[in-house]
């Protein structure tokens, strides 16, 4: 439900880069979620598409998302890459303790391309 | 090479396969129509909401305040906890209260009439409380009466497991609360909101016996989510556990208290 307010925190920056670089216009906009940062990407994009239609600057903008497969940690020290979230159990001992490793909490505005 | 998109230098020479049949040493126009830039930038969505949430912090530690931000579905006793931690204090703690939800002034009536300084945030359909709304919820709290003599400032966000998880509001603690009637999968289904906290208390235990709610479960899925994790088990309204709770607020109030 907040990402529309990530969003439109996403609009202020680009906004804000178009006035920096003397540009008309976004062409792309590349964002990374990090895989525990809470965020369905559906509803972003989805917000994104709203928030594009508002702004003349930003008509026909292509939103590009990476999105990091979470990586969980074992007791045992082994590190696995899924691709869900959901730890599930270690690839080598077999435990079902894994903790999700630190990082991939946050959503980054990686580059912008204007005109 | 053109440092601002890329090309090759912008005065350079050229060769190129051509079909047109000039000299080659006409000249044309030859506006490259590099208007096309990218930019790096790196930069988190969540700044301006984390910059803002570390001067709030900064303004607790200045004022001597512990800020508490209680993150929880709607129903699951974050009210009732606060009016019963509240009564418990009494005399002995002073305690401030910013309370958030979509609508209505209850919960503050409900906490005011227990007179203890509190403002309710009232989002209007916004699904968790920022930074940038504490900010000013603090500024008016801290001009209600007994506002300026706070230690212990709750903050009860919007009831929402998912949402107030991303959002730092400047808190030095965030206690996320289970109720027993919920189930115990909570921590499995809501994994940011138990990775981002200091504490997790499992509310209404009272009802434990009525609920195929095993906290060794919930306590179990947590710790999995964060290892770091404090737990706790109580029911407000029978007292059973309070002791605990307490004390974890006395520690607090103590370790953040202004030393003269």
């Amino acid at each position: 439900m907040h990402e529309l307010s990530l969003v439109q925190n996403l609009f202020a920056q680009l906004e804000e880069l178009l006035r920096q670089n003397n540009a008309k216009k976004i062409l792309t906009v590349k964002v990374e979620i990090g895989p525990f940062a809470g965020v369905v990407t559906d509803s972003f994009e989805f917000a994104f598409d709203v928030m594009r239609d508002c702004e003349p600057w930003a008509n026909g903008a292509q939103l590009i998302l990476v999105t990091p497969p979470p990586r969980y940690q074992c007791l045992c020290g082994h590190i696995q890459e899924r691709d869900k979230l959901e730890p599930g159990v270690c690839e080598l001992c077999g435990d079902d303790f894994l903790t999700p490793v630190s990082g991939g909490n946050d959503i980054v505005l990686q580059q912008v391309e204007m005109e | 090479m053109c440092d601002v998109c890329g090309c090759g230098s912008h005065d350079h020479d050229h060769s190129h396969s051509h079909s047109h049949d000039q000299n080659h040493d006409h000249t044309h126009d030859h506006d490259h129509n590099h208007k096309s830039k990218t930019v790096d930038v790196e930069t988190s969505l969540f700044a301006t909401n984390n910059a803002l949430a570390d001067t709030n912090r900064e303004d607790f530690r200045e004022d001597g305040i512990v800020a508490i931000n209680l993150i929880s579905s709607p129903g699951s006793g974050k009210t009732t906890l606060l009016e019963h931690t509240i009564d418990a204090l009494r005399g002995e703690i002073n305690i401030g209260v910013i309370e958030g939800d979509i609508e209505t002034e209850r919960d503050a009536e409900r906490i005011r009439a227990k007179g203890v300084p509190t403002i309710q945030l009232t989002t209007g359909g916004a699904c968790h409380l920022d930074a940038a709304m504490v900010h000013k919820g603090y500024r008016r709290l801290c001009k209600e009466e007994g506002g300026g003599d706070i230690q212990l400032l709750f903050i009860e966000n919007v009831g929402n497991l998912v949402c107030p998880a991303s959002f730092d509001i400047g808190e030095d603690e965030r206690v996320v609360l289970v109720s027993v009637p919920e189930g115990p999968d909570k921590p499995a289904k809501y994994p940011k909101a138990f990775s981002s906290s200091q504490t997790f208390v499992i509310t209404k235990c009272d009802l434990l016996p009525y609920f195929d709610f095993k906290c060794e479960d919930a306590l179990h899925d947590a710790k999995k989510i964060n290892p770091h994790l404090r737990t706790m088990e109580l029911c407000s309204t029978s007292g059973e556990g309070m002791d605990a709770w307490l004390s974890y607020l006395r520690e607090l109030v103590k370790k953040f208290a202004v030393t003269e």
